[in-house]
């Protein structure tokens, strides 16, 4: 269990994390997603203690981080897949970090060929692929075995299999009642990935909750209709106090009422239908929504000259 | 789910129901277990190696040529028996250098490679992995000094008939003079070490340390300021280096100086005094910084 509490870092004027506030569970996978700059890694690396807040506390399994007597036992983080030294064996990192707790060496084995790292092992870390040492800091997060994980943008740089490994790892990990917290800028990782999201932008928590939910919150689920008679069901349904919006003739798009309530009226009046569908809302409207008017980074530099302001995600608010 | 059986999962960890137990039996981070750890990182890196080896060819080199060059000079030869610990120790100038770049890198490598983040996240209290690489540097650097003694010892041997010399560690001074030598460089790798807890950058410790052992404080030596002069003896290397000095040249230097004049454990005491000074100050920035 992780818990932050109004956490916050300030880097002179800059606010890079503003007071989040959540907990994530153990059991699930939680999802960290924000677009670039929002302050996720900011976030992980107070959490970890490497960071000092500049308000607010992180605690892990109720401590702070550096309070653990065996943190390692405790967290396995994977915050920079670069944080080895270049000239040392993948093998010889482990082991220097696994003597730290008196981990043998037999263990350090055993995250190597988790990992699938045996064949690179003994290399140098300086010739690593950006895949290899991303397995490699996943190796030393596994190392001490925690309940807990914290995981920065884990399939940054791996090539599909090992994307995959990663979401069978982690969903594996939750199953087994550890907590796992993974970052990503990438909805569509996440989407497959998390059970759980906190959405967050400038340094700030969007949303805490479900992937359903945050994609059905953010959204609002649209019942597509498609009948000779549209005209009546348009009425029937405006009636009973639906949104109802005519997108060509006899298409609508039904928003307030499920599948099976506008099914059912239109069975009721004796109204043909040829089409009934629910439209999900993606993760990734969900998250454009959310995240619109908090990112960093406009990609629509243009609307400052005309002085409009037009957010480049609009279409996902449809 | 039937693609992901086809990735490869060897063995996924097992939840490990004595996990509990286990980590509460004491089976944490304990100072020994760093300094293992820190062990491990020194000698799994061929620069650490290299460095070394350096050290000592550099050290007994400079030894051979100091006795060689005497024997083929004439004035010096018939002045009597001389101290053999004289020419053992005579390259500790070039020995600090290479010290002072070990120590330097000890804690700057770290920094450069992203590695501090691994050190940190499991040793997050931070300070006992200031206390064991300061410990293991000292551990080597010791080490090397004395296994480069004794080759200098051996390398000088046959030149000892023709200088007249000897090594009687029953005397003081040649005994001062001999463990001088480890004691001094230990001490300067602590030095070095302690600048690049501070700066953090390898190329501006590294640039600090030399510059204060080689240029900063001959320089000052030469100003004739009173308030310089009353300094100079206090700073480190010049300080420290008296150690090393027989009582003829520490004679020699005290007439070419005003200012105070330590005794040589003094000199090396407020050496011992600016590594405490840094590494505190280290420990202090070391809790507070960001890593």
């Amino acid at each position: 269990m992780i818990e932050v509490q109004g956490l916050t870092k300030r880097y002179g004027p800059k606010t890079a994390v503003d007071g989040m506030s959540f907990t994530v569970h153990p059991g699930r996978v939680t999802g960290f997603l924000g677009p670039n700059g929002a302050g996720k890694s900011t976030t992980m690396r107070m959490i970890v203690g490497l960071d000092h807040p500049s308000a607010g506390t992180a605690t892990v399994n109720g401590r702070r981080y550096a309070e653990h007597h065996a943190p390692l036992h405790e967290v396995g983080a994977l915050l920079d897949a670069k944080a080895v030294h270049t000239g040392r064996s993948a093998r010889n990192h482990l082991r220097a970090m696994a003597a730290t707790h008196g981990i043998g060496r037999s263990r350090v084995d055993e995250v190597i060929d988790m990992t699938g790292l045996a064949p690179v092992a003994d290399k140098r870390v300086g010739g690593f692929s950006l895949g290899m040492g991303q397995r490699l800091g996943i190796a030393a997060a596994l190392l001490g075995d925690p309940q807990v994980l914290i995981l920065d943008e884990p399939v940054n740089g791996l090539d599909p299999e090992g994307v995959l490994w990663v979401r069978t790892l982690a969903r594996h990990l939750a199953s087994q009642g550890r907590t796992v917290f993974l970052s990503s800028h990438l909805m569509s990782e996440m989407a497959l990935t998390a059970d759980h999201l906190i959405v967050v932008g400038r340094g700030k928590v969007l949303a805490d909750a479900p992937v359903a939910d945050v994609v059905a919150g953010a959204t609002g689920k649209v019942v597509r209709v498609r009948s000779p008679r549209a005209t009546e069901l348009e009425d029937l349904l405006r009636r009973a106090g639906a949104g109802v919006v005519t997108t060509e003739p006899g298409l609508l798009e039904v928003t307030g009422r499920s599948r099976s309530q506008v099914g059912d009226a239109a069975a009721d009046a004796g109204l043909p239908l040829h089409e009934l569908t629910e439209v999900g809302g993606s993760l990734e409207d969900a998250y454009l929504q959310l995240t619109a008017e908090e990112l960093e980074y406009q990609s629509s530099a243009l609307d400052q000259t005309t002085g409009a302001f037009a957010p480049t995600t609009e279409g996902a608010l449809r | 789910m039937t693609t992901t059986t086809r990735t490869a999962l060897p063995a996924l960890p097992e939840a490990r129901t004595s996990r509990t137990n286990r980590t509460r039996s004491g089976d944490g981070v304990t100072f020994a277990r760093v300094v293992v750890a820190e062990w491990a990182k020194f000698t799994s890196l061929r620069s650490t190696t290299w460095t070394l080896v350096a050290t000592v060819v550099a050290m007994v080199g400079v030894s051979v040529l100091a006795a060689w060059g005497t024997t083929i000079d004439a004035v010096d030869a018939g002045t009597g028996p001389m101290n053999l610990a004289q020419f053992l120790g005579a390259g500790y100038q070039l020995g600090q250098l290479s010290v002072a770049v070990l120590g330097v890198l000890t804690i700057t490598g770290e920094y450069s490679t992203g590695m501090i983040r691994s050190t940190f996240a499991a040793v997050p209290r931070r300070v006992p992995v200031l206390g064991a690489k300061a410990l293991v540097l000292a551990g080597v650097v010791a080490l090397t000094s004395l296994v480069s003694l004794a080759l200098s010892y051996l390398a000088t041997m046959p030149f000892h008939d023709a200088l007249g010399a000897r090594l009687d560690l029953g005397d003081p001074e040649t005994l001062r003079l001999t463990l001088g030598v480890p004691l001094y460089l230990v001490a300067i790798s602590l030095l070095a070490f302690g600048v690049g807890v501070l700066v953090r950058h390898s190329a501006g410790a590294l640039t600090a340390v030399i510059a204060l052992l080689l240029v900063v404080e001959n320089v000052l030596m030469l100003i004739p300021l009173r308030v310089i002069e009353l300094i100079s003896p206090f700073l480190p290397s010049t300080a420290g280096r008296r150690l090393l000095f027989d009582q003829e040249t520490l004679t020699a230097v005290d007439a070419a100086t005003s200012g105070a004049h330590l005794t040589p454990w003094q000199g090396y005491g407020v050496l011992l005094a600016w590594v405490a000074g840094l590494l505190v100050l280290g420990a202090w920035l070391l809790r507070r910084r960001d890593a």
